[in-house]
C-alpha cells in the first residue's frame, strides 16, 4: 500500500481537532483529582509539603510531552520502535552489570547526572516493537505459528532481565503487556486457553523453585495480611481498614483519620488509593474505577478504528499496560494480589510512571490521528 | 462492522470485545472486593479504625499525701525525670538502648533484663529504660531526643519520704506492685465479663509509675490513698505522636485522698534520737483524746530506699541485723511487761475485794509456794509492804501473794478491760495482739491445766503474758485518765474510718484507780520509790507518776541464785533483761501517757531516762494540741473520721 503521507486535512491545527479530547479531558481529571488527593495524603506530613506542587508541575510537564508526542506521525513510532526495544533491552542488560541498588534491587542505570529505569522504558519500546512486528508479518501474508514464537523470544528477554533486578511486578506487567499483544495479533483461542491453564499449572511452581523469599512473603501476606502485624501485613491491613472505613460516602476529603494520622505507609505513591477510598469512600472509588474504565473503552474504540494494523495493536497495547497498572494497584491496596509496587496512574507520586503512561496516552493518541492512513509493509510511513 | 484494514481477516473488533469483557471482568471483581469492604464491612473497618487512632494509655492516679498532726509531710511526691520507651512502636530496643548508652550509661545487666522482659509485657505499657535522671543526663537526653524515635523523657512524681527513717515503720512505704498484688487486684472479677476493668487495673499497675503500698500505712490505707485508676484516651498518629488527649472524665483516673495521722512528727524525732544505740520502741500518746503522739521503733531504716526498689544486698543486711531494724517494735514487738504490770493486779484485787488498801503483806525476800520458792528482787526482803508502798517499792512478795488469791481468770480480764491482750486497728499493717493467758488459753496452747505456781509469776507480769508497747501505753492512759473510761488509742486524725478495735470488760472507778495512781506516784516522787529521777521531767515543774518494769529474757537457775545472780552487765547483750516503764504526766491532772522498752537494757534504769526524756519533749512541744487536721476535714468534702 502506498505512503499516504501527503493527506489533506493534516495541518497542525486541525490535528489537534481531531485529538480524542473526551479521554485527554478525563485523564486531565483524574491528574487534577491527583493533586487534591496528594494534598490530603501529605497535608500532616511537613516533609512532604512540596508534594502535591511538584506533582502539579511534573503533571503539567507531562500534558506538554502528551501533546507533543500525540502529534507525532504514526510512522514515527513505528519507524523507532526497534531502536527503542533493543536500546532498553541493552540498558536492562547493563542494569544487570552496572546498576544502582535501591531497595535490594537494581533498578535504576546512572548515566552520567541522569539515573534511569530501564525497565520502566521497556513497557513502551516492547509493545512498539510487538505491534511493528506484528504489522509487519501481516503485511506480508498470515500470521504463522512462528511468529508468535518470535514474539515470545521478544517478550522473554526483557521479562526475564527485568525478573532479575528482582522486580517482580514490572516483570510481570511486560509479559501481560506482550501476551495482550499476542492476543491482538490473532493468536488462537485455543492456545491462549492453553496457555492460561499452563500458568494456573505451573503457578505453584513458579512459586516455590522462582520467587523469592521475600516476594514468597508477599504472596503469603496478601492472602493473610495479619500474619505479619508489624511487617508487611501491617500495611495491608491498614490500607483495607483506610479502604472500608470510608463505607458509602466516605469520610469527608482531608477527614480520613487513616490517611491524616498516617496509618498506611506509602500512601502518598503506591498506596493513594486508600485515601481516596478513605476519604471518598465507594462513591469515589467507583468514580475512579468509571473515569478509567471510560478512559480503557475510549482506547479501545480507538484501536478498532485503526486502519493500520500498527496503530491497531499499539492502542490496544496502550490500554492494556495503563489497565494493568490501574487494575494491579487497586487490587494490592485492596488485599488482593500481593503488594508488588504498582502505582496508580496520574495519582500517585512519582515521575516515572507518570512518564511511560503519558506516553502510552500518546501512542493512543496518535493512532486516533493518523486513524485513516495505511503504514507502508515495514511500517515505516 | 468491518472496515478495509492491514489487519485482513483478523476479526478486529470481536478481539477487542473479548479484551474489553476481560476489563469488565477485572473491574468487576475489584468492585465486589470494594463493596466487601466499603458497604458489607464499614462498621468494623471504623472501629478499627478508631481502634487504630485512639490509644488508651493507663491513668496512674496521684497518689494522696500523708501528713502528721501539724501539717508535716510524711509520704510526699518529688518529680522524677524518666525514660521510657514505647513497646509497640519500638522495632528495635537493642538499637535505641545502645543509642540512649551513647548519652547516659545504662548498665549492661540492666540492658540484659530491658531486652529479656521486652516481649513480657503488654503493648500498652511503655518500658521504663531509666528512673530518676540527674538534672544532667535529663538536659542531655532531652537534647538528643529526635535521635531517639519512640522514647520519650517524662516527669512522674515519686513517692519520697520527707521524715526517711524516723516514720519507716508507721508510714511504711510503697513499691511496684507484684505479681500477688496485681492478682490480688484481679481477685473476682470475671475474666470475660470484666475484661476492660481487668486490663486497665493490670495495666495501670504494671504501669513504671505505678506504686502500691507495701507496708505501714501505705500498705492498709492503699484504697484511699491510691485513688482510682483509670485511662487517658489520646488520639495517637500512627508515629505514636499524641495530636491530641480527650477529655474523658469518666475512665480518668481519680487522684487518692490525704491522710493526716495524729503522731508529732518531731515528737517521733526526738523518741528515736533519745534511743541513741539502744534498742527498743517507745509510745506517746495523748490520754483523754487517745491520739498516739508518737510511736517509735529503733533502730530504723530509710523506706526511700524501697520506692525505687532496694538492691537484694541492702534487704538482706537489714534482715539479718539482730537488731531487727525491720520490725515495727511499737506495734508487733511482744514482750513480758513485768513489774508494770502490777498495777493490774493490785487493782483487780481492790476491786474483788481481795485486799484493802491498807492491807499489809510481809516481804522476807522470798515467797514459799508448795514446794517452790518464788524470789522478790529485793533479796533482803521489803519488810511489810502495803499496794501503795509494793507499788513504789515493786514488791515482788507482795504480789505473788495478791496474785495467788485472785488466780488467773480475774487477772485475765483485768488486763483484758485495760488494753492488754487487744490488736488496735490504727490504719497501717501489723499489730500484735499478745498474749493474756487464763486456764483455757493454757489448755488450747499446751494441752495442759493452769498451775497455780504461774499464777505467781502472772502476778509480777511475768510467764506467759506479753504486751507491745503500744498496749502498755493504752494501759497506762486507762490508769491515768482515772474514771474508769477505757480510751482508745488512734493514729488516723483524719482518713479513711478505721475499723473499731475491741473493749473488754470494764474498769474501776476513782476510788480504786486512785490508789494504784498514788503508788504510781511513789514510785518516782516518794523516797524508796523505784524510778526517783524520773518524777521531775524538767519543765515547769511538771511531775510524771509511772512504773518502772524489768522483762526477763532468761531463766535464773536455782544454782545460780545460790552462787549469787549474775549481773546484767557481765552477761552477752541477747541474754540481758529488757527495761521497762510507763508513766503518765501531770501526775495530778494527766495529759500524756508514755511507755517505753528498751531491749537488753539490763533493766528499767535504761528505759525510765528515756521515758522522761520524751514527756519533757512533749510539753515543750506541747504535742497534744489540736492538729491542723481538723481544718482539713472540712476541706474534703465533709469527709470526717
Amino acid at each position: 500500500m502506498a505512503n499516504s503521507f501527503a493527506q489533506t486535512n493534516d495541518d497542525v491545527l486541525s490535528r489537534i481537532f481531531r485529538l480524542p479530547w473526551i479521554m485527554i479531558l478525563i485523564i486531565l481529571g483524574l491528574g487534577i483529582f491527583g493533586v487534591a488527593v496528594l494534598y490530603s495524603a501529605t497535608i500532616t506530613n511537613t516533609q512532604e509539603a512540596g508534594l502535591p506542587a511538584q506533582h502539579a508541575v511534573r503533571l503539567g510537564i507531562a500534558f506538554v510531552f502528551l501533546f507533543v508526542l500525540a502529534m507525532t506521525p504514526l510512522g514515527f513510532w513505528s519507524a523507532i520502535s526497534y531502536t527503542l526495544y533493543f536500546g532498553a533491552l541493552l540498558l536492562l542488560v547493563g542494569v544487570e552489570f552496572f546498576g544502582a541498588t535501591g531497595g535490594g534491587a537494581q533498578r535504576w542505570l546512572d548515566i552520567g547526572p541522569i539515573r534511569v529505569q530501564p525497565s520502566e522504558f521497556m513497557k513502551l519500546a516492547l509493545l512498539l516493537a510487538l505491534a511493528r512486528f506484528y504489522h509487519q508479518q501481516r503485511a506480508h501474508g498470515d500470521i504463522k505459528f512462528y511468529h508468535h514464537l518470535i514474539a515470545i523470544v521478544m517478550i522473554a528477554a526483557p521479562v526475564g532481565l527485568v525478573f532479575r533486578q528482582p522486580d517482580l511486578g514490572t516483570s510481570l506487567m511486560l509479559a501481560a503487556t506482550g501476551t495482550a499483544v499476542m492476543f491482538f495479533a490473532g493468536l488462537r483461542y485455543w492456545i491462549i486457553i492453553l496457555g492460561i491453564v499452563s500458568v494456573v499449572l505451573t503457578a505453584p511452581v513458579a512459586y516455590f523453585y522462582v520467587l523469592q523469599d521475600y516476594q514468597r512473603e508477599r504472596v503469603l501476606t496478601a492472602i493473610d495480611p495479619s500474619r505479619d502485624p508489624l511487617g508487611a501485613g501491617y500495611q495491608i491491613q491498614q490500607a483495607e481498614i483506610a479502604i472500608g472505613s470510608g463505607g458509602y460516602e466516605g469520610r469527608g476529603y482531608l477527614q480520613g483519620t487513616q490517611s491524616q494520622l498516617d496509618y498506611i505507609p506509602e500512601q502518598h505513591t503506591d498506596f493513594i488509593f486508600t485515601v481516596i477510598a478513605e476519604e471518598f469512600g465507594f462513591v469515589g472509588s467507583l468514580g475512579l474505577l468509571a473515569a478509567w474504565m471510560s478512559v480503557f473503552a475510549l482506547g479501545l474504540i480507538i484501536a478498532s478504528r485503526s486502519r493500520s494494523h500498527f496503530g491497531y495493536l499499539a492502542a490496544s497495547g496502550a490500554v492494556v499496560t495503563v489497565a494493568f497498572y490501574v487494575f494491579v494497584n487497586i487490587g494490592m491496596v485492596s488485599g488482593m494480589l500481593p503488594v508488588v509496587g504498582v502505582p496508580m496512574p496520574l495519582i500517585s507520586y512519582g515521575g516515572t510512571a507518570m512518564l511511560t503512561v503519558m506516553a502510552a496516552f500518546a501512542v493512543i493518541c496518535a493512532v486516533n490521528l493518523d486513524r485513516d492512513r495505511h503504514l507502508s509493509v515495514s511500517g515505516l510511513f | 462492522m468491518k472496515r478495509r484494514s492491514d489487519s485482513g481477516e483478523l476479526d478486529v473488533t470481536r478481539r477487542l470485545i473479548i479484551a474489553g469483557a476481560a476489563g469488565g471482568l477485572v473491574a468487576g471483581g475489584l468492585l465486589a472486593r470494594l463493596v466487601n469492604l466499603q458497604l458489607m464491612n464499614q462498621e468494623e473497618f471504623e472501629a478499627r479504625a478508631l481502634d487504630n487512632q485512639i490509644s488508651l494509655v493507663p491513668g496512674v492516679p496521684r497518689r494522696g499525701l500523708i501528713y502528721d498532726r501539724f501539717g508535716e509531710p510524711l509520704a510526699t511526691h518529688r518529680t522524677s525525670w524518666n525514660v521510657y520507651a514505647a513497646r509497640e512502636d519500638l522495632a528495635n530496643l537493642e538499637a535505641t538502648l545502645d543509642r540512649i548508652s551513647d548519652i547516659v550509661e545504662i548498665s549492661d545487666e540492666r540492658k540484659r533484663r530491658l531486652l529479656e522482659n521486652f516481649r513480657r509485657e503488654y503493648s500498652f505499657i511503655p518500658v521504663s529504660i531509666l528512673s530518676d535522671l540527674t538534672y544532667e543526663q535529663f538536659t542531655q537526653l532531652s537534647v538528643r531526643r529526635p535521635e531517639l524515635p519512640g522514647v520519650t523523657i517524662e516527669a512522674s512524681q515519686a513517692r519520697s519520704y520527707p521524715r526517711g527513717r524516723d516514720f519507716a515503720h508507721v508510714v511504711g512505704y510503697v513499691a511496684r506492685a507484684n505479681q500477688s498484688e496485681i492478682d490480688a487486684a484481679l481477685d473476682g472479677l470475671d475474666p470475660e465479663t470484666d475484661r476492660a476493668r481487668i486490663s486497665r487495673i493490670q495495666g495501670v499497675l504494671k504501669h513504671p509509675n505505678m506504686r502500691v503500698g507495701r507496708l505501714g500505712v501505705e500498705r492498709e490505707l492503699d484504697d484511699w490513698l491510691g485513688g482510682t485508676p483509670g485511662n487517658y484516651r489520646y488520639v495517637r498518629n500512627a508515629q505514636g505522636r499524641t495530636i491530641q488527649r480527650l477529655d474523658d472524665d469518666e475512665n480518668a483516673p481519680k487522684p487518692g485522698r490525704d491522710v493526716h495521722l495524729t503522731i508529732d512528727a518531731d515528737l517521733q524525732r526526738a523518741a528515736i534520737e533519745l534511743f541513741g544505740d539502744q534498742t527498743g520502741a517507745a509510745v506517746v500518746m495523748d490520754v483523754e483524746t487517745g491520739d498516739i503522739l508518737t510511736l517509735a521503733s529503733n533502730p530504723t531504716y530509710d523506706p526511700n530506699d524501697f520506692v525505687n526498689g532496694i538492691s537484694s544486698a541492702d534487704y538482706s543486711a537489714l534482715r539479718e541485723d539482730e537488731r531487727s531494724p525491720l520490725y515495727h517494735k511499737a506495734y508487733d514487738g511482744l514482750y513480758p511487761p513485768g513489774s508494770t504490770f502490777k498495777m493490774i493486779v493490785g487493782g483487780a484485787a481492790l476491786r474483788a475485794g481481795l485486799t484493802t488498801p491498807n492491807e499489809t503483806v510481809y516481804c522476807p525476800g522470798h515467797y514459799d509456794f508448795g514446794n517452790r520458792r518464788f524470789h522478790c528482787w529485793q533479796r533482803r526482803g521489803h519488810g511489810n509492804v502495803n499496794l501503795h508502798e509494793a507499788i513504789q517499792k515493786s514488791c515482788d512478795v507482795y504480789f505473788y501473794e495478791i496474785a495467788r488469791r485472785l488466780g488467773p481468770e480475774r487477772i485475765a480480764e483485768e488486763a483484758k478491760a485495760y488494753g492488754l491482750g487487744v490488736s488496735y486497728e490504727l490504719g497501717m499493717t501489723g499489730g500484735a495482739a499478745g498474749v493474756v493467758p487464763n486456764d483455757n488459753w493454757k489448755r488450747g496452747r499446751f494441752n495442759e491445766p493452769w498451775y497455780d505456781g504461774e499464777t505467781l509469776n502472772y502476778g509480777i507480769g511475768q510467764g506467759y503474758l506479753t504486751v507491745s508497747p503500744l498496749q502498755l501505753a493504752v494501759m497506762t492512759s486507762r490508769l491515768a485518765i482515772g474514771d474508769g473510761s477505757q480510751v482508745m488509742p488512734r493514729m488516723v486524725g483524719s482518713g479513711p474510718i478505721i475499723p473499731p478495735s475491741p473493749v473488754y470488760g470494764s474498769l474501776p472507778g476513782h476510788n480504786i484507780l486512785d490508789h494504784l495512781r498514788s503508788g504510781m506516784f511513789a514510785v518516782t516522787s516518794e523516797t524508796g520509790g523505784t524510778a526517783l529521777r524520773a518524777g521531775d521531767i524538767g519543765f515547769e515543774g511538771i511531775r510524771m507518776s509511772g512504773k518502772t518494769g524489768t522483762a526477763q529474757v532468761r531463766v535464773i537457775s536455782a544454782a545460780e541464785r545460790a552462787t549469787g545472780v549474775i549481773d546484767n552487765a557481765d552477761l552477752p547483750r541477747r541474754l540481758r533483761d529488757h527495761g521497762l516503764f510507763v508513766g503518765f504526766a501531770p501526775y495530778d491532772n494527766p495529759k500524756y501517757a508514755v511507755s517505753v522498752v528498751v531491749e537488753h537494757g539490763g533493766g528499767s534504769s535504761s528505759a525510765y531516762p528515756i521515758a522522761r526524756d520524751l514527756m519533757r519533749e512533749a510539753f515543750v512541744r506541747n504535742s497534744g494540741r489540736a492538729g491542723s487536721y481538723e481544718i482539713a476535714a472540712v476541706d474534703r468534702d465533709g469527709e470526717s473520721i
